[in-house]
């Protein structure tokens, strides 16, 4: 049996302040993957929720917490709120925030009834949409997928996580037949002896495993960093590895053509547990340093430096981001990072392995459970009649009414904007900001006969709604999340919904009763009701949540999936017996022949455009541009140039530009850094309308994950008529 | 056990978390009393908190005619006292970091004063409780001390620039550079 609780080295006892009239609920960040862990501090004479104390018992962050983290609370409260339903009569006013007026759930929901039926009468039930997300609990996100099977009926459901993990899910389930985003729990990451990290601008966008991060460098170990960009992380990095936007894959056989020629190979592991090796050593042995570094624009002695460290390194762990996933060969580029550590076999062990940082709170288990396309709970197969059977034993339909896979997060715009799709629920998501050309996204969204839109803020895409249903945020509900780890935690209420507003499982149970699908919802009263059916439907599948009540999740600090039953303490370390998921227990190293973004730069467009986060806002900035301290540090979106770069355009720092491609234009403010390729421009997408980078990028979608390549397109910038600028 | 606000300069990220949090702090009226500097903002991304380093015979305290700004038994160096501060701001001038803030509605220095509700007891201060690089840290001196020798530099020195330009001082800073003294593990 694994050890169930970890305290490590940064873990200390140290006892909370607690202010008089207040009480602290236990819970966790409304945020990223990372989940840090907080207390919130509650008033318990207006029962509201008024500030934040470190949680020091929470073992994977010990208290810590960015800024995202210490403001988080300030969303619950906040004026912005909307406290009743909206509707919107006048279908002109769509894409502004004009024209909603209040109105009663029952309205609201009598409204949505109607027009949903009428739509599904006239055009068939698959003429509606779901579009989700998964900055929400597991038990929302499950019930998302079966109000879209059950209750609407439709085959069209899909969700954020598209532009978020696909490509890391697509890659490890090809290459070890399971995705689970972390081989090993992070309590082992400091003690490694190499972290290798690629397209992970960890010190903004995952800032509390730093702490982490930098203690393998204390200790005397390594730091290996891929990036465009000298971000906070590359700046202290043994090795950066500055390679040009989109270029991961020859990268990644660079490196693994060296590990293979210079002897770290694992004979034995290759042997025993993997298939495809030979093909592999015979494709990438055209990826000589010089030939990679002409490709990536990498230094040869850098590639071979980097290779020589993580081959001789007792333990390493490769870890990836959306820097190598949002391509559109995301899949590939896991894979080919991936290949490292199943070629060396430092993998199935502990301080030793491969591990994504998920983008979103719940990215993880949001995308095990039937939001996706194709998949239902359980991380099961929608095109797998054993797997339809056992959740439709669940569910209390006939595989019959199990309705098709549909098509991806990017691809429902395009059946929108071909009338395939008329009516839109949309919840936890603002595509109206994330989605790449945007220009086509909002036409779609425009474009639809009916819309709904589920939140807690008017989105920019609730501003293409007809009807806007207020949600609760997360610390006015409960139930489970699952971190970047694969360790479901537990998510607590510390305040009851502001004005109407109700949680999303809760307005999809009403909202099935009234399209007349309540019997296969009624009983869902509570958030735990919603955790026991989820917990059943995953049952038997690869997510297997069965054995994750919320009492184990409470007792041990979270539980590792999977966990199959009562007395099974969870999985901290995946593949310690050496077997992986596919059928023979084998893991798969790719053959993988290197493909250039789909948009090289050229005369016309001669940069290459990147996007990325700041540490200040979280994805869409829905949330954290509504919040005071996080927008008065970053109030605006800016573009990346490096000074020999500006002067070439005659540029300076702080002076307005025009940058635009193919698709779109926008004006940024400039900021000058030599930390940045010559060659690349960076804007980060928190920010929407016409300050929205992803007017510019492009929807090259990857053929397996369907991920669009927000990392790498051409562009060009133009210096402002300064008149028009004044 | 004494524990001390201990800072190694070297690994800050620039989160600003030190600052959100410090608005978090029981006693601090949402107003963050720290600073966070870019080091060389046109070249890289390197940047650096400005801490009060509650100085031994803190130079704010002596400037002050009023006797408002008291120092805690700890040793912390307290915000000014609303019914004492008479707003003449010589603290502001006399700290050689820049680190008391004045609030002119108020007419009042306010400054940190290590959460001194939270530090009297040993707890972390905010910052350090938060921040995600472990820049900010609240350690024993015997802590400290291991510190001191792990991160020996060849020439034998301590990384730090101590004793600090206004003598000693109850925080602890490591200059950056840390990582010249680590032996590589192979
Ligand atoms: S946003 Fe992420 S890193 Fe920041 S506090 Fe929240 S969970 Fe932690
Ligand atoms: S919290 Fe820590 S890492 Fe972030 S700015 Fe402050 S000192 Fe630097
Ligand atoms: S650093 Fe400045 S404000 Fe802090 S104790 Fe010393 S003199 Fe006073």
């Amino acid at each position: 049996m694994q050890e169930v609780k970890i305290r490590d080295k940064f873990f200390k006892e140290i006892e909370n302040v607690c202010h008089p009239n207040e009480t602290l609920i236990k819970t966790h960040c409304a945020y990223c993957g990372m989940q840090c862990g907080m207390n919130l501090r509650v008033n318990t004479k207006t029962n509201k929720i008024i500030g934040v104390e470190p949680r020091y018992d929470w073992p994977v962050t010990v208290g810590k917490m960015c800024p995202k983290g210490v403001t988080a609370y300030q969303q619950t409260n906040h004026p912005d709120r909307i406290l009743k339903p909206l509707i919107r009569d006048d279908a002109s006013l769509k894409g502004t925030q004009e024209g909603f007026r209040e109105a009663t759930w029952e309205e609201a929901y009598d409204l949505i009834a109607k027009k949903f039926s009428e739509l599904q009468a006239n055009y068939g039930k698959d003429t509606l949409s779901v579009f989700s997300g998964v900055s929400m609990t597991n038990e929302k996100c499950y019930l998302t997928g079966k109000f879209a099977r059950v209750a609407l009926q439709t085959r069209y459901i899909d969700y954020n996580g598209r532009f978020c993990m696909s490509s890391a899910a697509g890659g490890f389930l090809r290459s070890f037949g399971v995705d689970r985003g972390s081989t090993l729990p992070w309590t082992d990451i400091h003690e490694t002896d190499c972290l290798f990290i690629a397209g992970s601008n960890t010190a903004e966008c995952h800032p509390t495993s730093m702490f982490r991060v930098w203690h393998v460098q204390e200790r005397g170990g390594y730091l290996i960093v891929a990036d465009p960009r000298e971000t906070p992380i590359a700046r202290r990095a043994d090795v950066h590895l500055d390679l040009r936007p989109g270029t991961d894959l020859a990268l990644a056989n660079g490196i693994l053509n060296l590990l293979i020629e210079n002897g770290y190979a694992d004979e034995e592991f290759i042997k025993n547990h993997t298939n495809g090796f030979e093909e592999t050593k015979e494709l990438v042995k055209e990826f000589t340093p010089e030939y990679t570094s002409q490709i990536t624009g990498v230094a040869p002695e850098k590639i071979i430096r980097a290779a020589e460290i993580y081959g001789k390194a007792p333990n390493a762990v490769v870890m990836f981001a959306r820097g190598i996933e949002q391509q559109h060969k995301g899949v590939d580029n896991v894979s080919g990072y991936t290949n490292m550590a199943l070629v060396t076999g430092k993998i199935g062990r502990p301080k030793a392995g491969v591990a994504t940082f998920t983008g979103q709170g719940n990215g993880q288990g949001g995308r095990e459970h039937g939001q996706k396309s194709d998949l239902l709970p359980g991380y099961r197969k929608i095109t797998n009649p054993k797997h339809v059977e056992e959740v439709c034993k669940v569910w209390g339909i006939t595989p019959e009414e199990m309705p098709q896979p549909g098509v991806s997060a990017y691809e429902m715009f395009e059946l929108m904007e071909e009338k395939t799709i008329r009516g839109l629920y949309l919840l936890c998501s603002n595509p109206a900001v994330s989605a790449p050309n945007q220009n086509f996204v909002r036409k779609a969204l425009k474009g639809l006969d009916f819309m709904v839109c589920a939140d807690f803020y008017l989105s920019e895409s609730a501003e293409f709604a007809d009807v806007i249903l207020p949600t609760v945020t997360w610390s006015e509900d409960e139930g489970t999340v699952t971190n970047l780890e694969g360790r479901i935690i537990k998510i607590n209420k510390a305040q009851e919904p502001l004005g109407e507003s109700k949680p999303d499982w809760q307005i999809q149970a009403e909202l099935a009763e009234k399209l007349g699908r309540g019997k296969y919802f009624s009983h869902l009263k509570t958030a735990r009701d919603v955790a026991d059916e989820f917990r059943l439907a995953s049952k038997g599948g690869y997510a297997d949540y069965y054995g994750a009540t919320w009492d184990k999740i409470d007792e041990q600090d979270g539980v590792f999936w999977p966990c199959k039953d009562e007395d099974d303490p969870g999985t901290p370390h995946m593949f310690l017996d050496k077997k992986f998921y596919h059928p023979d227990g084998k893991a798969k190293i790719c053959a993988l022949p290197y493909r250039p973004p789909a948009e090289e730069p050229d005369g016309e467009f001669p940069l290459r455009l990147t996007t990325g986060r700041v540490v200040f806002h979280y994805l869409s900035g829905n949330q954290t541009r509504r919040i005071q301290f996080l927008r008065d540090m970053c109030p605006e979106p800016y573009v990346e140039v490096h000074p020999e770069t500006a002067a070439k355009y005659n540029i300076e720092h702080e002076e307005y530009v025009r940058l635009f491609t193919r698709r779109g234009e926008a004006e940024y403010k400039v900021k000058i850094t030599e930390a940045i390729r010559k060659d690349t421009v960076f804007v980060p997408y928190h920010f929407g309308h016409e300050k929205s980078i992803n007017l510019l990028t492009i929807a090259a979608l990857d053929p397996m994950s369907r991920m669009p390549e927000f990392k790498a397109c051409a562009a060009q910038i133009e210096k402002l008529d300064m008149k028009k600028v004044q | 056990m004494k524990k001390r606000l201990y800072l190694e300069l070297e690994n800050c990220i620039g989160c600003r978390s030190c600052l959100a949090a410090c608005t978090q702090c029981g006693g601090h009226e949402q107003r963050n009393r720290n600073y966070v500097y870019d080091v060389n903002p046109l070249v890289n991304r390197q940047t650096m908190p400005l801490m009060c380093l509650h100085c031994v015979n803190p130079a704010c305290a002596r400037s002050c005619p009023a006797q408002a700004i008291q120092i805690h038994e700890t040793g912390a160096v307290l915000s000014a006292l609303v019914e004492k501060c008479i707003g003449c701001q010589n603290c502001t001038i006399a700290c050689p970091y820049g680190i008391p803030k004045f609030d002119t509605e108020q007419n009042l220095m306010y400054k940190c004063d290590l959460c001194i509700d939270r530090s009297k007891d040993g707890i972390p201060p905010m910052c350090a409780s938060v921040c995600p690089s472990n820049t900010l840290q609240w350690l024993t001196d015997e802590e400290i001390e291991a510190k001191q020798k792990h991160f020996t530099l060849d020439n034998g020195k301590w990384v730090t620039s101590m004793p600090y330009l206004e003598g000693d001082t109850n925080v602890k800073v490591n200059l950056p550079g840390i990582l010249q003294g680590v032996t590589k593990l192979f």
